[in-house]
């Protein structure tokens, strides 16, 4: 059977945010899907490509130009805002993911937290709300534009460091709470500067994994905050956790969000039956493994069990590895529009 | 020109032509840190790159003609960056270290001819060959001092099977699945296979590098 698309890339991708019916799933990517060949292919390497705004934008449309993902995500690392705060980075090379040196962190408590002068004029802000108008101008009316802004829990991690952030957590959870706060300014500020820039949508990482903290903290710390982004950034947000995240999953489910990316190492099937219709799931072809090191048919298989689960947008479980092979990633819509054909839906 | 007149040539088009990506290296030292990929279809290995930076051509032929010294491929005449297997079999794993080597190394890089020094005893190591009802078979040796000699060279051995995708002979010697004789491969595998740990180790690396987890972020100690 020949399966038809009567929607476009961004038409799919807003109606499934929405929860509001699609002609199929939608194939996004919250995260990111550069490679180092698509890196060549349009002569935009990292670092410059996180830093240079025309060069991001011809990256970032590759998502779409040369994959066929109905999303286009310009932000592909986590430490734009982190960068612009002051945080002490590490660039890396083309191959490698530009990081925040969390053993220098710049600020210890909720008092020192502030939004430096200049801070949405800064190289590494500018350059994503600079390319999401180039993205918009280019391709908005066809794929849906995605921006992305750390949450509170991510930023404190840069900007306190990991560990004396999780002891706070656990020695003062007050000032911990007045940390969040006044953190999720931040998120505010950026995500905003991105709508106005022409985003359809934000991801919103927010990293409480299950490798750090239980779902319980999720609750405490993280539920609430999440509830008044969601009512204030006023576009579709997509929350991000890596991990085990099963166990904070019916939390997740009341956040008001459209929906959470998730980590393949939570069974899709399961997901689903925890969350229900309270929140869309997008995800979770696993990476360092499937992505990486298998070939297309595993790809496929994984594609297929997330159909078969139901899962409302497909995609990587995380920013892809740099060096994944174009044939896997090309597999994802391929094996997303065959399923269709399959079961003539 | 637009973000996507300069997306160029069309990567649909390149799986087409020449199959599947067998081997990436994500920066080659030697040429504007570019990414050099070898994809194969119908037994035809070719060397790849997204780049289009002038002189891109000459450094493909370049590597191409290194995976031929380092390894056990031929040119293919007429082309300036395919090759095939005279024994008619890809051997895919070691494909890995003969990538690496003919990007990551300096252009005129030749494997050593004469033993290679055991890291693990005073062995000097080096391998025979014979042929036996039709195929090749390898055996390492080692002069010098250890320990347990034999021990340590049936280890070594493990090695090549491990990284060279050999198979073990009833005599302890081991051979390609193709029964032909490779030996310049077995010079490539050698430094490999007697670091089995170390080479394991060398390989998990690698395949990390570029991965995000929560690990290579910072936020978890590095698994």
């Amino acid at each position: 059977m020949t399966f038809v698309e009567t929607m476009t890339p961004r038409e799919r991708v807003l109606s499934a945010l929405a929860g509001g019916p699609v002609d199929r799933p939608p194939v996004a990517n919250p995260t990111n899907v550069a490679t180092v060949e698509l890196m060549d292919l349009t002569e935009a390497p990292f670092p410059d490509a996180n830093r240079d705004p025309e060069l991001n934008a011809r990256l970032a449309a590759t998502g779409y130009t040369e994959l066929g993902f109905d999303s286009i995500m310009p932000y592909f690392s986590i430490i734009q805002e982190s960068s612009a705060l002051g945080c002490e980075m590490q660039w890396e090379q083309k191959d490698n993911w530009p990081t925040v040196r969390m053993t220098n962190p710049i600020w210890k408590g909720p008092d020192d937290v502030h939004i430096p002068p200049g801070f949405l004029e800064h190289q590494d802000t500018i350059a994503m709300t600079r390319s999401i108008s180039i993205l918009k101008e280019e391709y908005g009316d066809e794929v849906a534009i995605i921006g992305k802004t750390m949450g509170p829990w991510t930023l404190a991690y840069h900007v306190f460091g990991v560990e004396p952030f999780l002891l706070m957590t656990i020695d003062d959870p007050d000032m911990t709470m007045r940390c969040l706060h006044n953190l999720k300014e931040i998120s505010m500020l950026f995500g905003e500067a991105q709508i106005d820039a022409g985003a359809d949508a934000l991801t919103f990482p927010d990293h409480a994994t299950g490798d750090l903290v239980s779902g319980e903290y999720y609750r405490r710390f993280l539920l609430e905050i999440h509830q008044e982004m969601s009512e204030r950034l006023g576009v579709p947000l997509i929350l991000h956790i890596c991990g085990k995240t099963l166990d904070r999953m019916d939390y997740i489910a009341e956040n008001g969000m459209s929906m959470f990316h998730f980590d393949s190492r939570n069974d899709p099937a399961e997901a689903k039956t925890i969350v229900g219709d309270r929140i869309g799931l997008v995800g979770n072809i696993n990476n360092p493994v499937t992505l990486y090191s298998k070939g297309p048919e595993e790809v496929r298989e994984e594609v297929y069990r997330c159909m078969d689960a139901g899962i409302d947008m497909i995609a990587p479980e995380c920013a892809i590895p740099l060096a994944t092979k174009l044939e896997n990633l090309l597999e994802i819509p391929k094996a997303v529009r065959e399923w269709c054909a399959e079961r003539g839906e | 020109m637009t973000v996507a007149e300069r997306a160029r040539p069309r990567i649909m088009e390149v799986i087409e032509r020449y199959g599947r990506c067998m081997e990436l290296v994500p920066i080659d030292p030697n040429f504007h840190d570019i990414s050099v990929a070898l994809y194969e279809k119908h037994g035809t290995a070719t060397v790849w790159t997204f780049s289009r930076r002038e002189g891109v051509e000459d450094r493909i032929r370049q590597i191409r003609d290194q995976i031929a010294a380092l390894g056990y491929m031929e040119p293919v005449d007429g082309t300036y960056n395919q090759l095939r297997p005279p024994c008619g079999v890809i051997h895919y794993r070691p494909l890995k270290f003969l990538m690496m080597q003919a990007v990551e190394k300096d252009p005129g890089f030749t494997h050593s001819e004469g033993p290679v020094k055991d890291l693990r005893s005073d062995l000097m190591l080096t391998f025979e060959s014979t042929e036996v009802d039709g195929r090749t078979v390898y055996h390492v040796t080692g002069e010098g001092e250890a320990r347990n000699p034999a021990g340590r060279l049936r280890a070594i051995t493990g090695g090549f099977v491990r990284y060279g995708e050999m198979v073990r002979t009833e005599d302890g010697g081991v051979s390609f699945n193709c029964r032909a004789r490779h030996d310049q491969l077995m010079r490539l595998l050698l430094p490999y296979a007697r670091n089995v740990s170390g080479t394991q180790d060398m390989l998990d690396a690698d395949a990390l590098r570029g991965q995000m987890t929560t690990g290579t972020l910072g936020f978890t100690p590095p698994t």
